[in-house]
C-alpha cells in the first residue's frame, strides 16, 4: 500500500486542519498512511445516478427513478491480519467529516433528487498507523453521543437539513429514496393506481418510497431533554468487510438489494411513506432485515445492502 | 404556587413527570437568564440607542425562562416577528409559521388538522401559542422537544408528514431573504456581536424570541382573580366551582397558571411535565390510539405511553376549536359531554373506555345548566386583547424597529 502516490497524498492530507498533529510533526512521520475509502451506490445492479430510470426493483420489480443516496458512516476501522481494529482518525474537512464522523453523499441535486444539491462525497479520507490491513469495519450512522446535538448549531455535516431527524431530536441515519415511474410495460401499475387511489383517502402519499433510518425511542426513563441514554432502538448498523482493501477495493451500497423484498408502489396505510423506522410499520420488516437491524423483535440476520467490490 | 413534586401521581396511567434535567439546566443558567430576561444587555442599549426589552405581562405574572444562548431584545422580537409572518420559510412559498398559527384564533387555525405544501394532511392539530413560553416541552407528545427553536424544526423540515417542506433547502431559505434588503439590518440589529448570516439558527433564534413574547394575562379571569369581582358572570362562577370540584376534576391535569401541568418559569426550579392518556380512542379494547399516532409512545416507544398527549393550555380555550390532538371534537360542549364526561370518548363505541386512560377520566353526571356554566367558565379565560394586538399582527407594512429607532434619533 505505500508508495509514491500516498507520500503525496499524506502530504495533502497533513496540510488541513486536521485534529493532532501539527504539519511539521506529521510530515515527519512516515509511520502514518492515509486511507481513503470509496463508496458507490448501486441499483437493480447498476450504477447509481440521479435522474435516470431503473427497471426491475423490489417485489413486485417495478421500474424506478432515484430520490435521494445520504448516509453516515462513523467509527472507520482496518482491520489486520491478526483481527486487531485500529481507527481511522478521519481528516477534518469542516464540511463532509467530523470527529468519527462522515456524510456520503451520493445524490447530486439532478431528476428527482429535488431535496440534494450537486454537491458530492463519495471518499471517506483519514490516516491510519502504517501497517498491513486486510479487512474493513465501520458503522452506518451516527454515535450516540453526536445523534442529539442542537442540529441549527452543529458542526457540519451535522447541519445539514435534509438529513435531520427532528421528532427524535436525533439524524437520519440513512436516506434513501426512490420514485416509482408507471409505464405501459409497468407490470404493476393498475395495482399501483389501486394502492394510490386507495392510500390518498387514508392521506398517505405512495408515488414515493423513502427509506430513512435512524433512533427511535429515544424519550428514555426520564423523558428529559437530550436523551440521556441510548435509544430503544439505536438502529445503527456495524459492518465488517472481509478482504477488503481500500487501495483496490470500494463499498458498495445497493438500493436494489435495500428494497428487494418491499413493494415500493404500496404503502400500508396509516404508516408513514415507505419505512421510516417506525416501530409498527410493516413496511420496515424487509428493510430492516436487508440492513441487519433486529427489529420488531426479530433477531438481526446478516446485511446485504452493502458489499465490497473491486475497483 | 404550582411546582407540586407531586411523585404520588407518577403512574401508568396519569404520568405525570418532573424534568429534573431541565430544572438543573435552569438552575445552571439562571443568573445571566435572570439579567438577560428583564433588561436587554447593555451593550446593546448603548450600541444601538435601542429600547430595552421588557416583558409585557401583569407583575403578578412570572417571566418565562430564556435560553442562555438566546437571550430576548427588541430587535429579534422584531425579526422573529417577520419570519413568523414570511411564506419564504416554506417550500414552494404557500406556507408562513402564521398558516397555521392565526391571531385571530389564538394563534390556531381553526381546522382539525392543516395540509402540508405538497398536499399531504397533517395528522395533528395545530396548537395555541398563547403562553407558549412557559412550556417546558413542545409538540402534542414530545419530551425531547424543549425549546421552541428545536419546535419549529419538526414543521420546516419533517418529512412526514410534510408540511413546510424545507429538508434540503437551507441554502435557498437564505438566499431567498436575502432577496428581502429590509432583512439584512434585521438579522444584524437582532444578533449584533456575531456574523452576519440568515442561517438556520439564526432564524429559529428570531421566531422563537417572537413567539415567547405571545403572553396573554388579560383574560375577564385574570381580572376577576386580581381584583375585580365583576370581571366575570354568575355562570362564569359557577363553572369555575364545577372546574375545581372533585366531580369533574378538570384541575388535576389543568391547573396553575396557564391551565396545564406543563410548566417552568424563572424561579421555578423543577419544571413540571404532564402527558396524559384520556381515552380519546380504544381501536383494539387494549387501549390503542390511531395506527398512525400513537402520542407520546411514538417518541419513547414504551407501551404505558400509548395515547399519551401533553395538557394544552385553555387559556384561549374558546377560540381554538377544533379540539383534541387531532381536532376530533368540533366544540367544548363535545369535549365536556362526549368525552370527559363518559369516561373518555371511546367509551360510546363498541370497544368502551380506553384501559390506559388517566385514573382521572372517570366520567361524571353533569345537567345541561352545568355544561353552560362550565363553558361560561372557560370563555371567560379569553383574552380578546391578545387577539387584536397589533404588536403580534403581521407586521408588512408597518415600520421596522430600526427605522423607528432611526426616527426617533432624528436621522
Amino acid at each position: 500500500m505505500s508508495g509514491a502516490k500516498e507520500y503525496i497524498l499524506l502530504m495533502i492530507l497533513v496540510c488541513l486542519p486536521a485534529g493532532g498533529a501539527t504539519s511539521q510533526e506529521a510530515a515527519t512521520d512516515l509511520k502514518v498512511q492515509t486511507v481513503r475509502i470509496r463508496f458507490d451506490g448501486r441499483l437493480a445492479g447498476k450504477p447509481f445516478a440521479c435522474g435516470k430510470l431503473y427497471e426491475g426493483v423490489g417485489t413486485p420489480a417495478v421500474r424506478v427513478t432515484p430520490a435521494d443516496l445520504r448516509f453516515f458512516v462513523s467509527n472507520l476501522e482496518l482491520i489486520d491480519e491478526k483481527g486487531g481494529a485500529t481507527p481511522v482518525a478521519l481528516d477534518q474537512d469542516g464540511l463532509w467529516q467530523y470527529k468519527s464522523l462522515a456524510l456520503v453523499d451520493l445524490e447530486d441535486g439532478t431528476g428527482e433528487c429535488r431535496n440534494g444539491n450537486a454537491a458530492m462525497h463519495a471518499e471517506v479520507t483519514g490516516a491510519v498507523p502504517r501497517g498491513r490491513y486486510t479487512g474493513f469495519r465501520f458503522t452506518v450512522g451516527v454515535p450516540f453521543e453526536l445523534d442529539h446535538l442542537d442540529p441549527t448549531e452543529a458542526p457540519s455535516p451535522l447541519n445539514m437539513t435534509a438529513m435531520f431527524w427532528t421528532w427524535q431530536s436525533g439524524y437520519k441515519f440513512i436516506r434513501a429514496e426512490v420514485l416509482v415511474v408507471p409505464s405501459q410495460a409497468f407490470p404493476a401499475a393498475a395495482e399501483a393506481r389501486e394502492a394510490q387511489t386507495q392510500i390518498s383517502a387514508e392521506g398517505v402519499r405512495s408515488r414515493g418510497f423513502p427509506v430513512h433510518i435512524g433512533s427511535t425511542g429515544c424519550g428514555g426513563a426520564t423523558r428529559t431533554n437530550a436523551p440521556p441514554e441510548e435509544c430503544a432502538h439505536p438502529n445503527r448498523t456495524v459492518l465488517t468487510l472481509q478482504d477488503f482493501d481500500s487501495v483496490r477495493d470500494v463499498v458498495i451500497f445497493d438500493i436494489g438489494r435495500l428494497l428487494a423484498g418491499s413493494n415500493v408502489t404500496r404503502n400500508t396505510p396509516n404508516t408513514a411513506p415507505g419505512c421510516m423506522s417506525g416501530e409498527d410499520d410493516p413496511d420496515c420488516v424487509p428493510i430492516m432485515k436487508s440492513l441487519g437491524i433486529p427489529f420488531q423483535g426479530a433477531a438481526a440476520t446478516p446485511e446485504t445492502v452493502f458489499y465490497g467490490e473491486r475497483k | 404556587m404550582m411546582a407540586s413534586l407531586a411523585a404520588n401521581l407518577n403512574g401508568k396511567r396519569c404520568l405525570r413527570v418532573s424534568s429534573f434535567l431541565v430544572a438543573l439546566a435552569w438552575l445552571f443558567s439562571a443568573t445571566p437568564r435572570r439579567s438577560l430576561a428583564g433588561q436587554a444587555p447593555a451593550t446593546t442599549v448603548a450600541a444601538a440607542g435601542s429600547t430595552a426589552f421588557q416583558w409585557k405581562k401583569p407583575a403578578w405574572a412570572p417571566t418565562p425562562p430564556v435560553p442562555a444562548d438566546n437571550p430576548m431584545s427588541v430587535a429579534k422580537v422584531w425579526l422573529g416577528r417577520r419570519l413568523f409572518y414570511d411564506k419564504r420559510l416554506s417550500v414552494n412559498g404557500t406556507l408562513a409559521c402564521a398558516s397555521c398559527h392565526q391571531q385571530a384564533k389564538g394563534f390556531t387555525d381553526g381546522q382539525r388538522t392543516h395540509t402540508g405544501v405538497t398536499g399531504e394532511p397533517g395528522f395533528r392539530s395545530a396548537m395555541s401559542l398563547t403562553n407558549v413560553a412557559y412550556l417546558p416541552s413542545y409538540t402534542w407528545a414530545n419530551p425531547l422537544i424543549t425549546s421552541l427553536e428545536k419546535q419549529m424544526l419538526i414543521p420546516l423540515f419533517s418529512d412526514h408528514p410534510l408540511e413546510m417542506g424545507m429538508a434540503g433547502h437551507e441554502a435557498e431559505l437564505a438566499a431567498r431573504l436575502a432577496e428581502d434588503t429590509a432583512y439584512a439590518g434585521e438579522f444584524a440589529a437582532a444578533f449584533p456581536n456575531e456574523e452576519a448570516r440568515m442561517d438556520v439558527a439564526h432564524v429559529t433564534k428570531a421566531i422563537a424570541t417572537f413567539e415567547r413574547t405571545l403572553l396573554s394575562f388579560d383574560s375577564p379571569y385574570d381580572r376577576y382573580k386580581h381584583g375585580d369581582a365583576n370581571a366575570i358572570s354568575a355562570a362564569a362562577k359557577r363553572g369555575e366551582a364545577l372546574f375545581f370540584g372533585e366531580r369533574l376534576e378538570c384541575y388535576h391535569c389543568h391547573d396553575g397558571i396557564n391551565f396545564t401541568d406543563n410548566y417552568v418559569a424563572q424561579g421555578i426550579a423543577i419544571a413540571e411535565t404532564g402527558f396524559h392518556n384520556t381515552g380519546l380512542y380504544n381501536e383494539d379494547s387494549d387501549g390503542a390510539y390511531k395506527p398512525w399516532d400513537h402520542g407520546l409512545r411514538d417518541v419513547t416507544s414504551r407501551a404505558e405511553d400509548e395515547g399519551a398527549f401533553r395538557t394544552p393550555t385553555l387559556r384561549n380555550i374558546a377560540v381554538t376549536a377544533p379540539y383534541m390532538h387531532d381536532g376530533s371534537l368540533p366544540t367544548l360542549e363535545a369535549v365536556i359531554q362526549q368525552h370527559y364526561a363518559v369516561k373518555g370518548h371511546a367509551a360510546l363505541s363498541s370497544r368502551g373506555p380506553n384501559p390506559l386512560r388517566s385514573e382521572f377520566i372517570e366520567g361524571f353526571s353533569i345537567t345541561e345548566s352545568e355544561v353552560r356554566d362550565l363553558v361560561a367558565f372557560l370563555d371567560s379565560l379569553t383574552d380578546r386583547n391578545f387577539m387584536t394586538n397589533p404588536g403580534f399582527a403581521d407586521p408588512a407594512g408597518t415600520p421596522s424597529s430600526s427605522e423607528k429607532r432611526r426616527q426617533h434619533a432624528g436621522d
